[in-house]
This record gives structure tokens, sequence and C-alpha cells, in this order.
């Protein structure tokens, strides 16, 4: 009883914005007066109405939420820059694809399969990566990831049997799973996805392990030096971001039903980074709340149009510009992002508030010097 | 200026190195044409205050005045620039540049080398005979000369020299203890020596430094004789 | 250990001779006739002195500075559109009535390319560099995103599609005949070009007082302040200065390549394999290697024309550079760090 109560004082609000979200689309539906699971015709669903649209929205927030989480694990957590994350994503939702396009198998069959192939293949290939890299200095990963996911865009981008540039429709999912027939079910099964990938990071960092990892990255020859296998360790990182990344990649393939070149470019690189910083390097909700943000501002600004002098420009197009604006900004002026920012002011106030604990502190400092 | 004025006055600075409270309250004075020589075990916070006068790790509190004028706020080319030579333990030597570019490079007007040629071969004429060659090519002794002589190039005021003797043999630190006795007729000396013998031949004044304070000074004649004093703190008969 | 270094480079020397001879025996035997060798050879020395204009800087400045510029690709595209959009009519300097005559325009469109990435290196090390060098990780994600908005302005100022030049001057129309081919007197132009700036960057570092200051400065950076140099403002000319080289290679390269978004990354990548293969930080090293990987795309360009390995001239660098990482992550010059 007594544990309860403190896990809804220090937690109640994660749990409140839960309900939120399983309630999310009745409420829109209720709101809006559209149904919540789309409207039939004939034997087929069609994905019509507010709440089914704004499902889609927020199943798309989860998808990056989850790349972003997994970025941030890397960069944010374990201090490694990677500019390869599409890599993760694209690969495992090519594997995906292809086990569902191209083979014999049973589209149930297939679908696990894919999954769990398609995850398996992330892991090995942030294993394969860490180890030809992790023992260089940070800007050699850096650059051998940006060459490893350029090479796999060009070489997705002419192969004939995935229809090079223009990818290829995945044309069956089980139906209780495709977001065209069965949103509602598919948008529980994203939130649920998010939400146990969002628990186990949340258990990860408060666990030793996760320690190591933010001793590698505020100092990797200090953790070296104190007997920790720091290799070991960015691997392990490395591995189970992958594997994040690589979910998050089948996840978008059964949301669009269309594996493309496109998810193995720079933009699945960059959104997961600038959301990571936007929201807040080495937090655990920041990059949550960076891929929702950018991602609502995303949906909610594109199709607006501004006059500009004489001239009328659409978001869209400056779009790229305006992302770029905000990340120097963010880097420039908040260099720990919203959630950082916050966090350090909350820290500023307690201190300043407490005449005993500057007391404290400065004890704690003659100590150690 | 007055004479009786200290080249350089560290009154009571403190200085943080990351988290780590390194000086905790060092004062030490440099006078004019001296050797004030610093003492202290390993970790005592000597070097610190080398690199606290350079600015390299600028003290947080205290003052530091240099023939004069307060050094807090200045970045340590402006601090070189005011005529302190920095000679860092290790002999921080370029050694992919050659002798000749490890002293042009130690200018700060066009021609010091050419003018201060003849003392820094006079008093390290090995340096002459290696001019051509990289420095990483050269014998510890000889590096520590070249760190020393290129702290000559210009014409500095004050000389700040760590642990020049580490690691050399007794020859090459008799050779080496000639060459800053008459550096004092061109600059004043603050010198980190561990070396007790070398130190008390070279110096005028100590500081002992202990845990970041400084905890006694004076004549180095003083502390010779001193024996309660050097046991406690130099761990040295 | 002195003997041991000079083995190692000695070793390095002969692996460097034996790829080279390599490409252009494949070169060779690929082409039907001396011209045509000729032309692939001509070819690569063009790409791979365009590589070194962006690859010095970027091995100069990381061994200086621990900085990979990641823009450096990007700053190389503005330099194209800029030189581009001051050779014709109709852009945004419009300089086609203030001189009229076509050779010397050019000559003014390579200064504004310089020019421009001059204010640019300036402006990206001084306003956003500058605080951030106790934040590594940060510079190198910054550079990455500066160069992603450079992109996106050129698409905004100059369009989507790539713009090919059609604005002729002397040096660019002429032609010389060798073995019966017809060789371009520009690529010639800009192969002699590239090669005198080797050697200018090189007597520079070698011989000027900057030069001693920037190979000091690669060894022990406080040491280097602390003999009285400003080495900030060391960092702000050579950074500058690369950013215009770069910038300057887009504009020499603009007349053939013709002005694009593509160009950045193309030569961001390209660059880096170049870099990385002479090894980080080491000067003659980037010089060997950027025309070892200009050759090597022209060699893949040649070979793969008319079949269906059309891609290979694009991923060649990347392959390379892969292979380099796995290989020797210290490039054929550098130290082992």
């Amino acid at each position: 009883m007594n544990s309860l109560k403190s896990f809804l004082k220090r937690d109640g609000w994660m749990l409140f914005i839960f309900i939120g979200l399983l309630a999310f689309p009745f409420i829109v539906a209720t709101l809006t007066g559209s149904s919540p699971t789309g409207v039939p015709r004939g034997d087929r669903m069609i994905m019509r109405g507010e709440s089914v649209r704004w499902q889609a929205v927020l199943i798309e927030v989860f998808i990056l939420s989850l790349l972003a989480m997994s970025y941030n694990l890397l960069f944010g957590f374990t201090g490694v820059v990677s500019f390869g994350h599409a890599l993760f994503f694209g690969l495992s939702g090519y594997i995906f694809g292809i086990l569902l396009e191209y083979t014999a198998l049973d589209t149930g069959l297939a679908t696990g399969l894919g999954i769990v192939l398609g995850i398996a293949a992330s892991g090995l290939l942030g294993l394969g990566i860490g180890l030809a890299t992790l023992r260089l200095k940070g800007v050699y990963f850096a650059i051998f990831t940006l060459a490893l996911a350029e090479m796999a865009y060009i070489f997705f981008s002419r192969l004939q049997l995935t229809k090079a540039e223009d990818g290829f429709a995945i044309g069956e999912l089980p139906v209780w799973l495709d977001p065209t027939q069965s949103r509602l079910t598919f948008y529980y099964i994203t939130l649920a996805v998010f939400v146990v990938g969002f628990l186990l990071l949340r258990r990860l960092m408060a666990s030793p392990t996760g320690a190591v990892f933010k001793a590698i990255r505020e100092n990797e020859d200090r953790a070296q030096s104190i007997g920790f296998n720091t290799l070991r360790f960015k691997l392990l990182s490395l591995v189970i971001a992958g594997m994040m990344a690589g979910a998050a990649g089948i996840l978008q393939v059964m949301l669009n039903k269309k594996v493309g070149p496109e998810m193995l470019g720079l933009t699945y690189t960059i959104d997961p980074l600038l959301m990571t910083i936007i929201g807040g390097t080495g937090t655990l909700l920041g990059p949550v709340i960076g891929a929702a943000g950018l991602h609502l501002l995303d949906v909610g600004l594109r199709d607006q149009v501004i006059a500009l002098g004489g001239a009328s420009i659409r978001i869209a197009d400056v779009w790229g510009l305006i992302l770029g604006a905000i990340f120097i900004l963010v880097v420039m002026v908040f260099p720990y992002g919203i959630v950082g920012t916050y966090q350090r002011w909350r820290l500023k106030r307690q201190h300043r508030g407490d005449p005993a604990s500057a007391a404290t502190s400065r004890a704690a400092r003659r100590q150690s010097g | 200026m007055n004479d009786s004025a200290p080249v350089l006055a560290i009154e009571n600075i403190h200085t943080f190195i990351g988290q780590f409270h390194i000086l905790e309250g060092a004062s030490v004075a440099v006078q004019q044409g001296g050797i004030t020589v610093l003492l202290g075990r390993n970790g005592a916070g000597k070097t610190t205050t080398l690199k606290s006068v350079m600015g390299i790790t600028p003290p947080s509190q205290g003052s530091i005045h240099f023939r004069g004028e307060p050094l807090a706020g200045k970045p340590s080319n402006v601090i070189a620039q005011m005529g302190i030579g920095y000679v860092p333990e290790h002999r921080a030597i370029f050694r992919e540049l050659t002798v000749k570019e490890n002293l042009q490079i130690a200018e700060r007007k066009r021609g010091d080398l050419a003018r201060r040629g003849d003392l820094i071969f006079d008093l390290f004429p090995d340096l002459k005979r290696l001019y051509g060659l990289p420095g990483g090519n050269l014998s510890g002794g000889q590096q520590q000369m070249l760190a020393m002589a290129r702290a000559l190039v210009p014409e500095n005021h004050l000389l700040l020299i760590d642990e020049p003797s580490e690691g050399l043999a007794p020859v090459i630190i008799e050779q080496l203890m000639r060459a800053i006795t008459r550096l004092t007729d061109h600059a004043s000396v603050l010198l980190v020596e561990q070396n007790f013998r070398v130190a008390s031949r070279l110096a005028n004044d100590y500081v002992i430094v202990d845990e970041g304070q400084s905890v006694a000074s004076g004549l180095i004649a003083n502390l010779v004789n001193d024996d309660a004093l050097i046991q406690r703190y130099l761990g040295v008969a | 250990m002195l003997s041991k270094s000079l083995g190692g480079k000695r070793g390095s020397l002969v692996a460097i001779l034996a790829i080279y001879i390599g490409l252009l025996l494949v070169a060779y035997l690929n082409s039907p006739n001396l011209g045509n060798f000729g032309i692939t050879v001509l070819s690569g020395l063009f790409q791979g002195m365009l590589l070194f204009l962006v690859a010095a800087a970027m091995s100069i400045v990381f061994g200086l500075m621990d900085v990979l510029n990641l823009a450096q690709g990007a700053i190389f595209m503005i330099g194209a559109y800029v030189a581009y959009d001051a050779q014709h009519p109709g852009g945004v300097i419009d300089l086609t009535a203030v001189v009229p005559n076509n050779d010397v325009r050019f000559i003014v469109a390579l200064a504004l390319g310089f020019g421009a990435g001059a204010l640019l290196g300036f402006i990206l090390e001084r306003v956003f560099l500058r605080p951030l060098y106790v934040r590594p990780i940060f510079q190198l994600v910054l550079t990455f995103g500066v160069s992603l908005i450079l992109i996106e302005l050129a698409q905004i100022v100059w369009g989507t599609t790539p713009n090919s030049w059609v604005e002729m001057f002397g040096v660019r129309e002429n032609f010389f005949v060798l073995f019966g081919q017809r060789f371009s007197t520009y690529r010639l132009f800009v192969v002699g070009f590239g090669f005198v700036l080797i050697i200018v960057i090189g007597l520079l570092l070698k011989r000027t007082r900057l030069g001693i200051i920037i190979r000091a400065g690669v060894e022990d950076r406080e040491m280097v302040q602390s003999l009285g140099i400003n080495v900030k403002a060391v960092f702000t000319l050579v950074f500058t200065l690369g950013c215009a080289v770069a910038a300057l290679g887009g504009a020499v390269a603009a007349p053939f390549l013709g002005a694009a978004p593509s160009l950045a990354n193309t030569y961001l990548l390209t660059a880096i394999a170049a870099v990385v293969l002479g090894g980080m930080g080491s000067y003659y090293g980037t010089a060997i290697a950027s025309l070892l990987v200009g050759l090597a795309v022209a060699v893949a360009q040649d070979a793969t024309i008319g079949t269906s390995l059309g891609v290979l001239p694009s991923i060649t660098p990347l392959l390379l550079l892969i292979l380099v990482l796995l290989v020797r992550p210290s490039g054929l010059f550098g130290s082992s760090r």
C-alpha cells in the first residue's frame, strides 16, 4: 500500500498520461463524432474520420519516439555519435518487407519471422559495426556509420529487385494488425511497444550497467581505468539501440505498408538526433518530448502558407531550414534541451531555497579536495 | 618600480580543477632577481600554482600580481606576453618541430631569437649542434635545455620552471643548475623542485605547499637547518 | 623508434605506389588506346585535385583543433553555386552588365566563391564552434547541422534541380589533341593549379611562422598558448582559410560539375575518405590520398561505362573509406592514436 502511494507520487503523472493515451482514440471520436475504428464498407473498413486520422499521427509519434530513444541511448547516455542510425531503421524494414513480399511464406508466419529476423539483424549489425570501430576515437565511428548508411542507401536505391528508389508496397498484413483495416489495434500495439521500450530503457539506466554507460559518456578513459571493459559496454549500448531502432523500422513499414530507400536516408538519422537534442540529450523523457513536439509541429504546419513580402512560402518547402535553425539554436543556447533545462532549473531552485544544502555542498567539496 | 616590491605576488589563491579543490589558499612571492622554490610532497599543488599564474587553471579566489599588475581574467597568451616564460614539467617541447623551430615559435618580436641567440648557445652549447634536428630526437637532458632555452627567447621578467631535474643524470643536472643560476641576470625564477639538494643550492627563498596551502616560507638558508620542518612537510632528513 | 617509424612510412609509400600502379594498369588495360588512357588519368587527377581542396583543410583543422568539419562538403557546394551565379545572367548576383567579358567574369566568380567560403568559415568558427570547444561531441553534431542548413538554403535560393554550366569562357572551351584524343585545357589547368596549391600550402606549413604554429598546435595547444600565442585567433584564421579553399574548389569545379545540392554530400564523403586514407592530420598524406581516391573514381567510371555497374563510381570512395577504417584506421600516413 505504501509502495503504491510512493509510486503514485513519483510516477502518477506518467500513469495519467498513459491512461490518457489509452483513451485517446475514444476521446477524439466522442469530440468529433467519428468512429474510432473507421467506417465499414462491405467486408472492409475504410480509415476515414478524425479519430483514425489522429491515431495515425500518434502512431508516428510512438515510432519516432522509439527511434529517438534508441538514438539517445547511444548519443545521450553513452556518448557515442552515430550518423547512420537510419541503417538499423531501414535494414530491419527491408528484411521485414522482403520476407512478406518476396517469399512464399504464409502472411502470419512471414510477419512473425520478419519481426524476429529484422530486430535480430539490427542487433547483429550494431555488434558488427561496434566491433569494427568502437575501439577507435569517436569521430571514426561517426564517419563509419555515415559511410555505411550512405552506401546502403545507394545500394537499395539501385537494387532492381526491391524496385530501386520507388520501393515496394506490402500487399498483405494479418488483418488484425493491418493499420488500413484495424488501425485501433495497431494504435494499441505501437503504444505498447513504445511503453515497453521506455520502461526497459528506464530500468536499464537505473541499473549499474546504465551507470557505466554514463561514466563512459563523462570520461571513457577514467571508466576504463576504474576497471570497466568500456568496449563491451559500448557494444551493449549499440546492440540495444540497434534493436530498438530496428523495431521502430518494422512498425513504420507496417504503418505505411511500404518499404523504400528513404528509410535508409539521412532524414531518419537527423530526425532522431534533432528530437534527442531538442527534448534533452541524456534524459529519459527528452527524446519522447522532442519526437512528439517536432512531429506534431510538422503535421500542424506542413500545409500552412505564410506571406513574406510579395512571395508566399509553403512551410513544407522550408521545413528543413526551420528544423536546422531550431537545431542550431538548441545546441548553442539550450544545450540541455527542454527536459534537461527544466531539471537544472528545478535543481537550482531547490538549492536556493535551502541554505542547508549549500553548506553540505561546501563541506563535500572540502572533503574531495 | 619599487625595489622591494616582489615581481610576482600570489595572495591566498584558490584553484579548482573540475570539482577538485586543488589550491586552498596559497601565497607565494618572488623577489626581483631572486629564485623562489616551491617545495612539498607530490600532489600538494605546486604545479597547479604555476598553472594558476599562467592562467591555464585560473584561480577562482585570491589575487596574483605580476610587476604590480593583476593577472585575473587574462588568458594565458596575454599573461605570457606580459613577460612570463613557462617551462612545464615533462619538458613539453614540440617533438615534430626542429630545435630551431622550437625556438622560433617562442619569438614575440621579430628578431628575438637573433638577439638572444648568443646567450642561449652560451648557456646550452649543445643546442647549436642539434639545431636542425626534430625535438623528439633529443635526449631527456637536451629536451630540458631546449625547453628552458625556449623561455629565454623573448625578454621575460619571470620564468616558471617545473621540475627541471626530474629523471635526469647528475651531470646534466649540474649543467642545468649552472644555467639556472646564470638566468637570474635576466629574469626572476619561480621553481618547483623535488630534489631538495638541488633546490637548496639554487634558491634564495622557499615556500612549502601542503594540501593546497602555503604552510611555511622564508629564506632557504634558514630552512636547511630546520630539520623539524623538513621532516614534517618534505619527508627528507 | 625513429627507424621504426621510418620503416612504417616506407611501407606506406610502397603500398601507395602499388595501388597507384595497379589503378593505372587497370585504366590502361581498359583503354582501347593511349588517348583514352590519358583521358581517364586526367579525369582522375582533376577529381583528385578537387578532393584535395576540400580534404586538405579538413585534415589540418582536425589535427589542430580536433574538429571534423562536416560542413566542408556543403561549403564546396556553396562555392560552386556562387561561381555559377556570378558567371550566368539572371542570378542573385548578376554581373553580366558589370563585367561583360566572360573570361574576366570567371575570375571574379572564383574570387567571389573564395570570399563566400571565407565568410562562412569565419562565422561558423567564431559564432558557432568557439563556445563549443568544451563539448566536442556537440561540435561534430553542429557542423553536420550547418551542412544541412546550407544545403536547404541553396535549394531555396537556387532551386532543387541541378544547374549545368552554359556560359563559357576562354580556357573552358579550349581543347588540345594528344594521341588522337581531345583533352580539355581547363581540366589540365585545374590539375596544374592544384599541384601549385599543394606545394604552396606545404611551404606555408613548413616555412612560415603560421605553419610552425599550426604544426606545434597539432602537438600541444596549451603549450603554444603559454608561449604567448593567441591560439583562438589561429583557429579562426585556419578554419576560415580552410573553408575558403573548399569553396574555391567548388567554384573551380562548377564549369564541369555544374551547381547542385548533391555536390555537398558527395564531396563530403569522398573527402572524408581521402582524409582518413591519408591519415587524419597528415597534410601530404591527404594530398596523396586525394589524388588516389580521384584516380580510383575515374578508373571506376571508365570501367563501368555502359555496364550495369554504374553505381560503382559513386560508392568507390565509400568502399575505400570503410575498408581503410576496418583495416588501418590510422590511415596510410597517420600516427596510430
